[in-house]
């Protein structure tokens, strides 16, 4: 009786607790302090997002898709664009495109600051969640002066961009990235070097290369076990081709490979922003949508901060489509979450669900 | 490598004499980006009630109420409640008659009355006002 | 006359009131100095006091399946520990309310009641978090307690007496921390391992376990603990700056040495990533516990050589 119970001490985290800000289910059975076996439930924000698609016209999908999510907005409402302006055969103007990248690449920017802090924090380490929250602020303000909101920037129309970048804000921009360049280096160095900190993440939560590719891990998470997998350079969208990014790659897979990762990621992206800001082309912002769209269906593919964000659109030709299917980079790394967890200590585990990244609203819609 | 503790003594060192860098906000207002998406603002003058801003608003937040067609005077009554703030409707409209305030966005209020705004010219407000709404 | 005056040392000053405003405010200052290491703001003055107001006031859930006479003394024995230890240090730089020959194994004995009843607080419980909170905290007393207990035997062997107030009179002259440096580095951390401080803060590690021992509890009965968790941050601060900063006669002095103490206790929360329990077990009996062994050993002998 005594045997039996203490083999089915199960510690709950979810859907209500302090190591997830967003509600999800996980039950790991522990034996002490060790984790015996890890499941995951999901679906507590179902918002029948998908399903509401359907009865919005082609252009109000676009705002209801990018509230999908509040921290990679701008990846759902692109890449929802971008498959609506392929179904439609409409040519996106350069500028437009080159501003859509580079608010995406700001996005990861802000998104991966953000989970810096989150994972700092899940590990107690409370100092480094208050500094890169604070210098997140920098790329939070530059969004808000750039597009005019926070977190819902709202820089998509169908056919476009709805905002400009000028040589004041290029220069703001420029700016925050020198800031935040070497901020982001100190933190390199945090992560790499803090020996408190290091014993938390170094060698936890490893996957190896094989493992990772079973599991079909996305995004950073599967880059920092030596995938190459990153959408933006192995099939480049908008103009990914004429500012490529450089893959980054580690071969440890353990928690300390995720953050070295995300943070080297921080430095492609300013140097592609840069890049962009220096080469701006010029023209014009939007082009004419028809508001039907034909028939036919298509996918879209982006690489959002989390990994690869799948869309699946179909039209019946008429205003509204019949069709949308999300598919978010959460859903595959969860995997990692559950066939990685056991043998760990509990106390290991909010960093290994924090490692991965999980966004919820993302992956429940 | 050199494995060392207490990386980040240096950032705790220096904010200790540094002003802390939180925002008092409703004591201190900061103003906001130009580009900022307030409440939405409408000219009457020009509109031609063409209702693209209607079609496409993802929240149904605009209704653009006729008064006199021939003469083009339109009353538009926006619910404060439902926008999502995207600008779309901004974006539709071709005569420039709509636009985002960056200056009237503190926006909470404590009754609902509130929330549905008006807006036309004078004499279109008070004919439609002045008696009970359809 | 001397009964009152007893009731009123009990009851008010030194003990009594005053060290519960004194706890309140360490606590505040605590609070503000993290913070201020952390370019935030912080709480405002009445922060802690408010709070514990607030929760005074609230309803106090009982869970089911507890037992019932012990979930309501606990908090109540645990506060009631740390307060008589109060009587016997230099509270403020006064003079102890209490002095007798012995009275510093006493006052160890008191502080380490909040602890254990903390953890009993969580064993109490059905909950699977307060029950692995508990199983953390007991671990973390075996593993503190020890080196804590040595640290301030050695400045007690030094001085030739069990007695708090002749201890703090040999520091006067003798400033133990140049002497016995190591004590109080293991004096320090322990109290912040006592105190479940960051980076020993595992056994109530809010991203793992909630609040921990304390998950089930509410209202008044979390009150008092957060209460005595305020007052022994002031009396431990008091015994080691007592022990190793020279003493303590006056209030300014009292003010000042602990000041600088909480200042480190600040600095040292916010500077480390949480330890695991493991980690916090393997370091307090791989090297604090060693260490201060060593120390203790080398002042023995060298106490018995020079006299």
């Amino acid at each position: 009786m005594e045997n039996e119970k203490r083999e089915k001490f199960i510690v709950p985290i979810g859907p209500q607790h302090p190591a997830l800000k967003e509600p999800g289910h996980f039950e790991f059975t522990v034996d002490g302090e060790t984790v015996t076996g890890a499941t995951v439930r999901l679906g507590y924000v179902h918002r029948g997002i998908e399903k509401a698609t359907e009865d919005r016209n082609w252009t109000q999908n676009l705002y209801l898709l990018e509230r999908i999510c509040g921290i990679c907005s701008h990846s759902h409402a692109m890449a929802y664009s971008l498959g609506v302006e392929k179904l439609a055969g409409v040519a996106v103007p350069p500028r437009a495109q080159a501003i859509r990248q580079v608010t995406a690449e700001l996005e990861r920017i802000h998104s991966h600051l953000l989970w810096l802090g989150v994972a700092a924090h899940e590990a107690g380490f409370d100092t480094l969640f208050m500094f890169s929250w604070r210098d997140r602020e920098t790329i939070m303000d530059i969004l808000e002066e750039l597009t005019g909101n926070r977190v819902n920037y709202s820089v998509n129309v169908l056919g476009g961009v709805k905002i400009d970048i000028d040589t004041e804000r290029a220069d703001s921009i420029r700016k925050g990235m020198d800031f935040l360049e070497e901020r982001t280096t100190h933190y390199l160095k945090v992560v790499t070097s803090d020996e408190t900190f290091l014993r938390r993440t170094r060698g936890v939560g490893f996957t190896t290369t094989e493992q990772a590719e079973t599991l079909g891990l996305v995004g950073p998470t599967a880059r920092a076990a030596n995938v190459a997998r990153d959408v933006r350079v192995d099939v480049p969208y908008i103009t990914y081709a004429d500012f490529p990014i450089t893959i980054t790659l580690d071969t440890r897979g353990d928690l300390e490979a995720r953050f070295v990762v995300r943070i080297k990621e921080l430095f492609e992206c300013y140097r592609v922003i840069r890049l962009i800001l220096d080469k701006l082309p010029a023209g014009e912002l939007t082009t004419r949508m028809p508001r039907k769209i034909k028939e036919g269906e298509t996918v879209s593919r982006i690489e959002a901060p989390r990994g690869e964000l799948f869309y699946f659109i179909k039209s019946g030709g008429g205003e509204k489509p019949e069709r949308v299917k999300v598919r978010t980079p959460s859903i595959n790394n969860f995997a990692l979450v559950t066939g990685t967890a056991v043998g760990h200590q509990l106390a290991d585990m909010p960093m290994i669900l924090a490692g991965m990244d999980p966004c919820f609203s993302c992956n429940d819609r | 490598m050199k494995l060392r503790f207490a990386s980040m003594f240096g950032d705790m060192f220096r904010s200790l004499f540094k002003k802390p860098v939180t925002e008092m906000y409703p004591f201190k207002k900061t103003s906001a980006p130009p580009r900022l998406r307030g409440e939405l603002m409408y000219n009457p003058e020009k509109c031609t009630g063409c209702q693209l801003c209607v079609k496409d608003c993802p929240s149904n937040a605009i209704e653009l109420i006729t008064v006199d067609k021939a003469n083009k005077h339109f009353v538009m009554r926006y619910h404060l409640d439902r926008c999502t703030f995207c600008a779309q409707c901004v974006e539709n409209c071709r005569f420039e008659c709509l636009g985002m305030s960056n200056e009237q966005w503190e926006l909470a209020a404590l009754n609902k009355e509130s929330f549905t705004v008006h807006y036309g010219r004078e004499e279109d407000l008070q004919k439609l006002l002045g008696k009970p709404l359809p | 006359m001397d009964t009152v005056k007893d009731i009123l040392a009990l009851l008010f000053f030194p003990a009594g009131l005053a060290v519960i405003f004194g706890g309140l405010a360490y606590e505040w200052i605590d609070r503000k100095l993290v913070a201020q290491l952390q370019n935030r703001i912080g709480p405002r003055w009445f922060q802690p006091a408010a709070d514990i107001v607030k929760l005074l006031a609230k309803e106090e859930v009982l869970p089911e399946g507890v037992d019932q006479w012990l979930f309501h003394s606990l908090p109540i024995i645990a506060l009631a520990g740390v307060l008589t230890a109060g009587l016997y240090v230099p509270l403020f730089g006064l003079a102890p309310a209490h002095s007798f020959a012995g009275d510093l194994i006493v006052t160890i004995y008191l502080l380490s009641m909040l602890t254990l009843c903390t953890g009993l607080a969580g064993a109490n419980t059905n909950d699977h978090f307060s029950l692995i909170g508990a199983t953390r905290t007991l671990t973390q007393l075996f593993s503190y307690e020890a080196p804590f207990l040595l640290t301030l035997l050695g400045p007690a062997i030094v001085a030739g007496s069990w007695q708090i107030s002749e201890i703090n009179a040999y520091a006067g002259s003798h400033w133990m921390i140049l002497t016995q440096p190591i004590g109080f580095i293991v004096s320090m951390i322990g109290l912040m391992g006592k105190l479940e401080l960051p980076p020993f803060d595992a056994p109530e590690a809010e991203t793992e376990i909630v609040a921990g021992a304390m998950t089930e509890y509410s209202g008044r009965g979390w009150a008092l603990f957060r209460l005595g968790k305020n007052v022994e941050l002031l009396i431990g601060l008091t015994l080691i700056a007592a022990f190793y900063l020279g003493g303590l006669d006056n209030p300014l002095t009292f003010l000042l040495k602990t000041l600088v103490l909480l200042l480190t206790v600040a600095g040292l929360q916010a500077l480390f990533a949480r330890l695991r329990i493991d980690q916090t077990v393997g370091l307090w009996w791989r090297v604090g516990a060693l260490l201060v062994l060593v120390q203790l050993l080398v002042t023995i002998v060298l106490k018995g050589v020079l006299t």
